[in-house]
């Protein structure tokens, strides 16, 4: 049930946000201090959201997992390409092929 | 000369988009596929496609759901993580003066990072948009579409997958390349840092509590790293 609230409550949090500014009818712009702020959400939820996935996959720090390097790569690919979809098709088999290293050179 | 005379059409907008929808369909699949995988009911976790309708919102709340998640954590990160709508709308705010209630509301409730930046790309004067709706519509509608039938094609071949494809890892994948993306410039990169160190060092908190320390902490040093804060 607590997954229900959660779903609709951001649902409707997120339709506010996209409203917002739109139902305004153009005549309020968005404050500066807010605009500014809005810049540096995205980097630091979405490394805060990353880094400790692949630093600390089970939620002790190990940077010698097959996570960081394959991440890595898929950064490298997502970088280059300015797509998701490449950091995927990329990151993806790095993992499977460092996960097979390990498994039989150990 | 150029665009300025020819209005836009709905088919054009799609047109548009259709790029980005590569980039989209897996990102649609994964979530399915994470979804039918995590301890969450997977009902609700398929019905956030439309309610929510934001991907990567979206897979943190089955992240942090997942087992026994605290909802308000949940909550708070997916509405930081969708905070920047904010900026899409105050800057489609300026083209929608004369736009009816419903279409306002149905253009807010398809907006999303590439609906916006077609739009934006294609009218970069807000004052002159011929077929705007249209156009935007077109681009939004296919985004909305690819989205329901990946993450549903996802939910269902989700159960078919072995565990030692190690699919779940497509998640941080995801939120590495979108990080990757969102970087541009060096406050930017100096939030970046912040927020994932922080994170990393703030791991042991309960309830997940080490991502919005980050979030915030990531914030600030992005602000004092261009001035605005000392």
């Amino acid at each position: 049930m607590t997954m229900w609230l959660v779903v609709i409550a951001a649902g409707i949090a997120t339709f506010a946000m996209r409203f917002s500014f739109i139902g305004l009818f153009g005549k309020v712009g968005i404050p500066v201090p807010l605009e500014r702020a809005l810049r540096y959400v995205a980097p630091a939820v979405l490394a805060a959201i990353t880094l400790p996935a692949i630093l600390a996959p089970d939620a002790t720090f190990d940077p010698w997992n097959a996570f960081l390097p394959a991440a890595l790569v898929g950064a490298v690919a997502a970088w280059r390409t300015k797509s998701i979809g490449a950091a995927i098709i990329v990151g993806l088999p790095a993992l499977w092929l460092l996960q097979w290293l390990t498994a039989n050179l150990g | 000369m150029g665009d300025r005379a020819v209005a836009a059409t709905w088919q054009d907008g799609v047109r548009a988009v259709s790029p980005l929808i590569l980039g989209v369909a897996p990102f649609g699949i994964i979530f399915g596929v994470t979804a039918i995988a995590a301890d969450v009911p997977t009902i609700a976790a398929w019905a956030s496609s439309f309610i929510v309708f934001a991907g990567a919102s979206q897979i943190a709340i089955v992240e942090l759901m997942n087992g026994n998640g605290t909802p308000i954590v949940a909550f708070i990160t997916a509405v930081v993580i969708n905070a920047r709508h904010l900026m899409y709308s105050a800057d489609m705010g300026r083209y929608t003066t004369g736009t009816p209630l419903r279409k306002k509301i149905a253009m807010g409730y398809l907006m999303t990072d590439q609906a916006y930046l077609v739009t934006a790309h294609r009218f970069p004067d807000p004052r002159d948009t011929p077929g705007f709706i249209g156009f935007y519509f077109g681009g939004a509608l296919a985004l909305w579409t690819t989205w329901q039938v990946t993450t549903t094609t996802g939910m269902i071949l989700g159960a078919a997958i072995p565990e030692s494809w190690s699919l779940e890892f497509a998640i941080p994948l995801t939120f590495m390349a979108l990080l990757v993306l969102a970087v541009k410039d060096r406050p930017q990169l100096i939030a970046a840092a912040t927020g994932g160190l922080v994170a990393v060092a703030t791991i042991g908190l309960p309830y997940n509590l080490g991502l919005i320390c980050g979030a915030i902490a990531g914030v600030l040093a992005g602000l004092a790293a261009e001035g605005t804060i000392a």
